[in-house]
């Protein structure tokens, strides 16, 4: 706390406080070692710290408070404290995550710090100085960004080797940052080491929010001070204030109490003079300098001679008023002597006269009398008219008063007027005049004001301009950061999802241990069989606690796949439970295994592929399957190649109005198969779907577009794959016209299913020039393998492969016909062959058969498989095999004819030689 | 040591009737009110006991529309028993019912114990075929019969107990490779006379 005594008496005693002393260049760096802070700042040499306001507080106590900012490279923080020398810093701001910001409207310096969970309004001394500070900032957040992070810990190492390569560019860019704001000169004396040393306020700016640390800080101060009291170390002269420092400070709760009642005292700071106001105020001074030497001496002599003037008028007539109120006393004089002349009269009169004339007298008085009081009141109102008369003269002069004032004030703006004429007139002798003489006086009161509002415009302007270069390497900064982090991102997705594919493939290899391990043991009841059951419980149950507890996973196996199938097949069986998972394991393994390597490439080549036109290209591709995006648009096009010739505009309608006109007798066998359509689909199973509808139209349609076939079981699988893939309804129909009329053979859906039977016997003719071996076994152990393909000829593996394998088939399938269904039967036979091999038991090799389609998870091997592995496979061959068989089995089934006439004749024979009487149920049946 | 013995079961019968249920319920004691429509044949195992013997039954299922019905053979082709289903709600499963037993009787293995499941039971309501025709007809053909709900897990078991007390015990001579036992040989021998 050294150093606090001297400058106390200073910023408790003036409001505005921490700032201005900050700003005070004056004052000399102390010497370095001068305290324990210091000398550790001092290790650290370019170091962003110094001084700057922090508005906070809450209610009254809101304002701004000094605190001294510096910024940890390593954690990217930007600390504060109260002083420079304090040894806990109040509080930090990530910086990592926070954007700047300066608004040009706000006091000068005032900038912001948002972080994702605050905003930090901040005032540095000067606009350089935040200027400085902001870019100071926006450069260690980048840092920090760029910097390459903390060495990983060590399984990382491990895995970097099989592991895609995480390459990261991580560019210099420093020099786009100077096209928007050059760097700012680092103020001097405001930021750094050396603002360490600014006098800082005492405690008035004790922070409330964090007064643990203050008082921390406090304590560690006045310990660090007694020890270098006891080194005695420091120059005396900044020894002395201290000793009364610390009994002051030695009482947190004292200067805690006090401090609330102290704070708002500081908290309004007048805000620094801005340029314009300065402009203005001399402006004004320099106008009144000119000004009050004409004017004031004119105004004043001549309102007074006015007023003379008036004032006379006004005696003039009070003196005629005068006048005549004078004689009107004159004529009462006379009235009175007139009187006295009677009352002497009547006195002789009554000293002399008898009585007869002296009421003739008395009467001759009285009428005088009477006559002479008339006349009294005839001169009395004589007065108050004249009075009246005299009170509208004063109104009237009132109101020419009033007039003059007017006048005078005309003049006295003219006057004005004239002054600044003049003034102007001696300018511009002065400076020959630069603008047109036109209206000079209205032109150049314009023209001040102008300049005025220029000069307030360019305040304004420059204070944008600014602002805007800011923002500008603001967005610049925060949008490298954003793309730095994105990139970050992906390669720890790509990393992540290589990772989740190792460890689906080694839980699933763990979990077919454990299958193993099962098969082994057999039904052994022992410990170690007890202790398999366990953990194969414990495998079954991870992924339903990892799917709720760990909601950040980034790619999880979703309960649906694309197309609204279920992932996990829901086998019933428990040991089929394991496989299934293993199953989905492997599938998720090899999708994002797949993602970058293979789909990324394929996608690329599609959508470099133009219109599409039949070729040896295309067919390598179709082979290796259609991009999700891409596979509506292939399909559609495929299925118009095929029923081109038998599309005419309208010809669905109709058929669907046929439907509703008449019953078709499959309608009833539709209806039957609609909602036991894909039960492990989403888009079937829910009620809310409108694909069930969309099914049965398009069945309904097809039954009549080909009522040799009507429906048969399994064509509304064929036609919910075309559904999920078109969607419109149309093309699925048209999909599945192309299927069963174009692409397979004819009686293949008809009433005997001819064609589908014949397949089978081709089918297990090629398995035993191709796959001898698994023939022999399957031979040996009496298994018929078209009780189990039968059903992938007829719906193309709809019921058997996982989605996207069996639509990688169906994309091959449609352009190559039926060939591919012969090699995808092949193949998976292939894929799986060791696995049968193994198999000692015909009902072991029948219940593995029943679900080995769906374990199948690399739709690339199996690919390869069929269209190399089970080469040649030609045409002309699976024609020729066609073609035997068919004739094979159509001799059987006449023969099967035969004998069962044979039979039938045998039977009848038999009883008719029985007696009549009992009549067996048989002929009834034969009459059903 | 029990002996275990594979028996080959089929089922048989019109679409719809409930063939895939019956075996799903008495499988996995489970019914689904949607079962996907059985193409070709799906196949299922369970192992219930008998007397002193295990019986595993190997049950496959077949379609049931018209046109499969040329690959019957191939399911009931070796196999110890049938299960034929109807639907007690619909006459015409009654009628189908009939079709089978009849190419049984003219195509299937010699021995092939019938097994005659009215379905649906718990729909008896609106059935449509009483009881007694059913009784009267399985005893016109020497046949079991039992009325079934797949659905609310009616006389499931029964069915199949009623099968394995049907199958003849096995001839001690014949016992031979450990205990295993295979009736899939001679019946296939059997149903060759016509395939
Ligand atoms: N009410 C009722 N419905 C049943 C029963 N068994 C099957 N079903 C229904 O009948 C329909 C056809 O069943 P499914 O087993 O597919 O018949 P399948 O064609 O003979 O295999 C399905 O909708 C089943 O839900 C039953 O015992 N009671
Ligand atoms: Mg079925």
């Amino acid at each position: 706390m050294e150093g606090a005594g001297e400058n106390a008496p200073e910023s408790s005693s003036s409001a505005p406080g921490s700032e201005e002393s900050a700003r005070d260049p004056q004052v000399p760096p102390p010497e370095e070692e001068s305290g324990d802070c210091a000398r550790s700042l001092e290790a650290v040499p370019k170091k962003l710290c110094g001084y700057l306001s922090k508005f906070g507080g809450k209610g009254p106590i809101r304002g701004w408070k000094s605190r001294w900012f510096f910024y940890d490279e390593r954690k990217c923080q930007l600390y504060y404290s109260r002083t420079a020398q304090d040894a806990n810093p109040l509080d930090s701001i990530d910086l990592s995550s926070a954007v700047f910001d300066c608004k040009a409207d706000a006091e000068e310096g005032i900038f912001e710090i948002k972080t994702p969970s605050r905003v930090i309004t901040l005032k540095a001394a000067t606009k350089q100085a935040m200027l400085y500070w902001l870019q100071q900032l926006q450069m260690k957040r980048w840092e920090f960004h760029n910097s390459p992070p903390a060495p990983p810990a060590t399984p990382d190492a491990a895995l970097a080797g099989n592991g895609p390569v995480l390459h990261l560019e991580l560019g210099q860019e420093e020099a786009e940052l100077e096209e928007f704001l050059c760097p700012v000169k680092t103020p001097p004396g405001l930021v750094g080491v050396t603002a360490a040393l600014q006098p800082f306020p005492a405690l008035q700016n004790i922070s409330l929010k964090h007064l643990g640390t203050e008082i921390q800080n406090t304590m560690h101060n006045i310990r660090g001070n007694k020890q270098a009291q006891g080194t005695g170390h420091e120059p005396p002269g900044e020894d002395s204030p201290q000793s009364g420092e610390p009994q002051r400070e030695g009482q947190p709760s004292a200067s805690d109490a006090s401090t609330p009642g102290r704070e708002p005292e500081d908290s309004p700071k007048p805000a620094p003079k801005s340029s314009l106001t300065i402009n203005f105020a001399q402006k004004a001074k320099r106008q009144n300098n000119t000004f009050p030497f004409f004017s004031e001496g004119i105004t004043r002599n001549r309102t007074a001679q006015e007023k003379v003037a008036a004032l006379e008028q006004q005696v003039l007539m009070l003196t005629k008023e005068l006048k005549s109120q004078k004689e009107l006393v004159k004529i009462l004089h006379k009235a009175l002597e007139a009187a006295q002349q009677e009352k002497r009269a009547s006195s002789a009169y009554l000293a002399a006269a008898e009585d007869k004339d002296r009421l003739e007298l008395v009467r001759h008085k009285v009428r005088q009398i009477a006559e002479l009081g008339r006349r009294v009141e005839a001169l009395e109102q004589e007065r108050e008219s004249l009075a009246h008369t005299a009170s509208l003269r004063e109104q009237q002069v009132q109101e020419l008063q009033q007039h003059v004032q007017l006048l005078m004030d005309k003049n006295h703006a003219k006057q004005q007027v004239i002054c600044k004429l003049s003034e102007k007139v001696t300018q511009d002798f002065r400076h020959p005049p630069d603008q047109s003489p036109l209206r000079p006086d209205a032109a150049n009161r314009d023209f001040l004001s102008q300049q005025e509002k220029i000069e307030h415009l360019k305040d304004d302007m420059e204070a944008y301009r600014t602002q805007n270069r800011f923002l500008n390497s603001e967005i610049h900064q925060v949008t490298k950061i954003w793309r730095k982090v994105a990139e970050k991102e992906k390669a720890l997705l790509t990393k992540c999802a290589y990772l989740q594919a190792r460890n689906c493939q080694v839980e699933s290899k763990y979990l077919a241990g454990l299958r193993r391990l099962q098969e082994a043991l057999g039904d052994e009841a022992s410990e170690c069989s007890e202790l398999l059951r366990q953990l194969v419980q414990e495998a079954l149950q991870w992924e339903a606690g990892e799917a709720s507890s760990d909601s950040m996973e980034l790619s999880p196996i979703s309960e649906y796949d694309e197309y609204g199938f279920l992932t996990v097949p829901d086998y019933e069986v428990e040991d089929l439970k394991l496989l299934a998972k293993i199953q989905a394991l492997e599938v998720r393994s090899h999708h994002l295994l797949g993602l970058e390597a293979v789909d990324r490439p394929l996608r690329e080549r599609w959508a470099a592929l133009g219109d599409l036109v039949p070729s040896a290209e295309l067919k390598q591709l179709l082979r290796a399957g259609v991009p999700r995006e891409h596979r509506p648009r292939v399909w559609k096009w495929l299925v118009h190649l095929r029923v081109q010739h038998l599309h005419t505009p309208g010809c669905y309608q109709e058929l669907l109005s046929r439907g509703q006109a008449r019953e078709h007798p499959a309608a009833r066998q539709i209806e039957l198969d609609l909602n036991r359509t894909f039960p492990n689909n989403k888009h079937f199973t829910c009620a809310t779907s409108s694909f069930p509808d969309k099914l049965r139209r398009v069945l309904l349609a097809f039954s009549w577009q080909n009522p040799t076939i009507g429906y048969c079981q399994g064509l509304n699988r064929l036609a919910a794959i075309a559904l999920l893939v078109l969607e419109e309804e149309e093309s699925a129909f048209w999909c599945l016209v192309a299927i069963v009329e174009t692409i397979m053979p004819a009686d293949y859906y008809c009433n005997t299913l001819t064609a589908s039977q014949v397949d089978q016997r081709v089918l297990q003719d090629l398995l035993s020039e191709k796959l001898p071996r698994l023939m022999a076994h399957l031979g040996q152990h009496h298994v018929d393998l078209s009780l189990v393909t039968f059903n992938w000829f007829l719906v193309v593996f709809a019921d058997s492969l996982i989605s996207n394998i069996l639509l990688r088939v169906w994309d091959a399938f449609l352009y190559e016909g039926t060939k591919v269904v012969f090699r995808y039967a092949l193949a998976i036979f292939k894929y799986n062959e060791k696995e049968i091999l193994r198999l000692q038991n015909g009902l072991e090799i029948y219940q593995y058969l029943r679900f080995f389609t769906k374990t199948i998870s690399n739709s690339r091997k199996l690919m390869n498989i069929a269209f190399n592995d089970m080469n040649p496979f030609r045409m002309k061959q699976l024609r020729q095999l066609r073609m035997v068989h068919r004739e094979r089995l159509e001799a059987e089934l006449r023969e099967l004819e035969q004998l069962k006439a044979e039979y039938l004749e045998r039977r009848a024979s038999r009883r008719r030689a029985v007696s009549e009487g009992c009549a067996s149920e048989d002929e009834v049946e034969g009459e059903a | 040591m029990m002996a275990i013995r594979e028996l080959k079961v089929c089922l048989l019968g019109d679409t719809g009737v409930g063939k895939s249920s019956i075996v799903c319920r008495f499988v996995q004691d489970h019914f689904d009110h949607n079962i996907s429509p059985t193409i070709g044949a799906s196949f299922m195992t369970k192992t219930v006991p008998c007397g002193n013997e295990l019986h595993k039954f190997l049950i496959w299922d077949t379609a049931g529309q018209e046109r499969f019905h040329s690959l019957a053979p191939m399911y009931y082709r070796g196999s110890a028993a049938a299960v034929i289903v109807y639907d007690i709600t619909k006459q015409d499963s009654f009628y189908t019912l009939k079709k089978w037993v009849k190419e049984l009787k003219e195509h299937g293995p010699e021995n092939i114990v019938m097994a005659i499941a009215g379905n649906k039971c718990d729909l008896s309501d609106i059935r449509e075929v009483p009881l007694k025709d059913a009784k009267e007809y399985a005893e016109s053909i020497g046949a079991i019969v039992v009325e079934t709900s797949a659905k609310n897990a009616i006389n499931i078991e029964e069915l199949f107990q009623g099968i394995s007390r049907q199958i003849p015990p096995l001839d001690p001579h014949e016992n031979g490779n450990n205990g295993i036992i295979k009736v899939e040989k001679p019946t296939t021998q059997a149903s060759r006379r016509c395939c």
